[in-house]
């Protein structure tokens, strides 16, 4: 990959002033914690009380930990409803906003608004649309003749959370999907609309082939995201002393760090939770290398 | 989408370790001294407590006191945080049922040398409410006040149903009987919107653990080892909640309580509810008439749960004395005075308990009954991974509340992971 300007002579100096702050930054803060969470992954330490060696015991309780098991299964879960959601639907919306019409930029920015509103509002506001008796979804549901909802039961929580999840990551997907779709030269329209091209060839002719390295990015961006989700679900599926009907794995992380005085099982957890993603990411790469075409 | 950084917070840790650990001497009357007293709680209480570190500081000019208020989440993450980077606060707030998981880590001060030079200076306080910070090798921490659990009821509810207010000395079957008068669909849309009864399920501190008690069952055993909420006498307790909750429909299950925004009392939704002293502040406000009375009598008696918050020392206070000092002071005519007319909870000292300050508040009710109960409670259980454990066991319910698990069968399993937490914890 060699494109695009290179620093010459005195900008060289000014590169690094600026860069400088955020490189120490991650140098302290990223490297150095990912360092000191693989060395405390090792050891048990209650934070009270000395670090002790643990071997590789923290490791072996992620295959036999009945509830880690259970969060990293409902992360995968999540995840795989989260993420071909959110493609789909951020690209949806981005080819109905990439249209010309008057008062666009107010849809855009409505779609947008999620993205920057308080997790634990929103969660609040999804509570009450999710409400059992009150509810406004149930509200139109039986009012069209339909049958009701516990939609934060149990059975069906993490079906809601993984919606109100999608909703609200619509609009930074919708970002990203148009800037690709931006960046597609318009005469491939125009020759398609002089052969006679239908809506449906075209999309899937023009558009959708050309959008793909979009379409790698929003999933690369949502897997992480997936993996670490946290907020909305914590906020809508909490229980009375602490736990969650939909524990996932970064759930977890938390409650064995600093409820539960395991911080060397939360850093194996937090380790494997990286692991995963990382290998993820190794498959996206290649799957890119066969797939994506570069204009 | 945020994420939590637990890595920043480990170096966070390391680089307090780093610097955390030169310590002054000090602590002497003299030389000027300034302690950090940590806590939980509403902002609101910051003010009381200002003007009992001014009257504190006016008796010891020495001596400043720090205080900083934290809400109740955040409180126990930068109580551990500092702990584990040796700074923690010289004072700090403990809850009783936690106390152990840092008693038995080595983390706080042995007080008793320091009772032991102020003979009697634990003489005025309810015995029960010590009993809680009491260990083989004398207490690492003093009560500062104490919670008793006693039913609420909405008098203008009573009067608009024409239903008898209770009386002390009702049985379960009464309540039940009352609650299930006081449930209706009010606005007839085929939906229940005023509940006889309601209570904090999951929780076992306004939720079960008193009627478990009522019946003759327990929590855990003595050594900790054991959880006896799956014993027969529990059984019946729990299946009475059940049959109120899904036979009367008179108690909401906690999907229906939270679409009131948790509190169906004061949203007027609700015609009784169990609850402790801390609710009284913001019931106050309530535009509704209420008072209290005793929890009911159950086929074992009558039976509440007394649980104290308490004051602890780090163990590596620079100024133990100093801090100490403090303490006394809090529990003394002076201190305990302000904290009762801050009206979040019932004052430890006898005197302070029976005076106007405590039984004279904005809110008319009867606070008689919330110190006539410590006749009949039990200590809420104190024991090391109590966190945990009772997420095992109150979390564990819900889905039988919610109407989606099975009762017998949730216990049994309960049992044996709660036994698990029990053992992990030894």
């Amino acid at each position: 990959m060699d494109y695009g300007l290179k620093p010459l002579g005195r900008e060289k100096l000014w590169l690094g002033v600026m860069l400088g702050p955020t490189l120490i930054g991650l140098v302290f803060g990223a490297l150095g914690s990912i360092l000191a969470t693989l060395v405390l992954s090792f050891t048990h330490w209650d934070l009270l009380t000395p670090i002790t060696p643990a071997g590789f015991s923290n490791y072996v309780a992620l295959f036999t930990n009945p509830a880690y098991l259970k969060a990293l299964i409902n992360t995968f879960e999540f995840s795989a409803m989260y993420v071909p959601g959110v493609v789909i639907v951020s690209m949806f919306v981005a080819v109905l906003m990439d249209s010309k019409i008057r008062g666009i930029s107010i849809f855009r920015t409505i779609y947008f608004l999620p993205a920057v509103t308080s997790a634990v509002a929103t969660a609040l506001v999804w509570n009450m649309i999710y409400g059992k008796d009150t509810g406004i979804l149930n509200y139109y549901l039986s009012s069209l003749g339909f049958q009701t909802v516990c939609w934060l039961c149990t059975k069906n929580a993490m079906v809601s959370v993984v919606i109100v999840n999608i909703w609200g990551a619509i609009g930074e997907g919708m970002i990203i999907f148009l800037a690709g779709l931006t960046a597609i030269p318009s005469e491939y329209y125009e020759a398609a609309s002089i052969d006679g091209a239908n809506v449906f060839q075209v999309f899937f002719g023009i558009t959708l082939p050309l959008v793909t390295p979009s379409i790698f990015f929003q999933t690369l961006i949502s897997t992480i995201n997936a993996f670490q989700a946290y907020d909305y679900i914590y906020m809508m599926t909490r229980q009375g002393q602490g736990d969650s009907s939909v524990p996932v794995v970064v759930f977890s992380i938390y409650r064995n760090a600093w409820n539960f005085f395991n911080y060397g099982g939360a850093s194996a957890q937090a380790i494997e939770l990286a692991v995963l993603v990382i290998l993820l990411m190794g498959f996206y790469f290649w799957l890119e290398r066969r797939y994506v075409v570069y204009e | 989408m945020k994420k939590i950084s637990f890595s920043l917070v480990i170096v966070a840790l390391l680089l307090l370790t780093a610097c955390g650990g030169q310590k002054a001497a000090g602590g002497t009357s003299g030389a000027p001294v300034k302690i950090t007293y940590m806590e939980w709680g509403d902002p609101a209480e910051l003010d009381v407590w200002k003007a009992i570190v001014s009257d504190f500081e006016a008796a010891n000019p020495n001596i400043t006191v720090d205080v900083q208020v934290s809400d109740w989440d955040s409180y126990w993450t930068k109580l551990k945080t500092l702990l584990a980077a040796n700074s923690s606060p010289d004072v700090f707030a403990m809850d009783a049922p936690l106390y152990l998981d840092y008693q038995a880590r080595g983390s706080l001060l042995n007080l008793q040398p320091y009772i032991d030079k102020n003979p009697g200076m634990l003489d005025g306080l309810f015995p029960i409410t010590l009993e809680a910070y009491k260990t083989p090798q004398g207490y690492f921490g003093l009560p500062r006040d104490f919670q008793t659990i006693v039913v609420f009821y909405n008098k203008d509810m009573f009067d608009k149903a024409g239903v008898a207010y209770p009386k002390a000395g009702w049985t379960y079957d009464d309540l039940r009987a009352t609650a299930k008068a006081l449930t209706k669909d009010t606005k007839g849309d085929g939906t229940i919107d005023q509940f006889g009864y309601v209570i904090d399920p999951w929780d076992m501190e306004p939720g079960w653990s008193e009627i478990v008690w009522a019946y003759g069952g327990d929590i855990i055993s003595a050594d900790h080892t054991k959880t006896l909420v799956g014993e027969p006498k529990a059984r019946q307790a729990w299946q009475f909640l059940y049959d109120m909750m899904h036979v009367d429909k008179s108690i909401p299950d906690p999907n229906t309580t939270s679409q009131y925004g948790g509190d169906l009392f004061l949203s007027g939704n609700a015609a009784m509810m169990a609850m402790g002293h801390w609710a009284v502040p913001s019931y106050s406000e309530a535009t509704f008439k209420w008072d209290v009375v005793p929890m009911p009598t159950g086929p074992a008696g009558q039976a509440t749960s007394v649980n104290s918050a308490g004051f602890v020392i780090g163990k590596d206070s620079a100024h133990p004395d100093a801090a100490f000092a403090f303490i006394k002071f809090v529990l003394s005519q002076a201190g305990q005075t302000r904290l009762a007319q801050m009206g979040f909870a019932c004052p430890v000292l006898k005197s302070v308990a029976a005076s106007p300050a405590f039984l004279q508040q904005k809110a008319q009710i009867n606070n008689q009954i919330f110190i006539d109960s410590l006749a009949y409670a039990h200590m809420k259980p104190v024991f090391k991974g109590y966190d945990e454990w009772a997420s095992v066991v109150g979390d564990g319910l819900t889905p039988v509340w919610n109407g989606e698990a099975d009762l017998t069968t949730t216990l049994d399993k309960i049992v044996v992971d709660a036994d698990a937490v029990l053992a992990k914890n030894k």
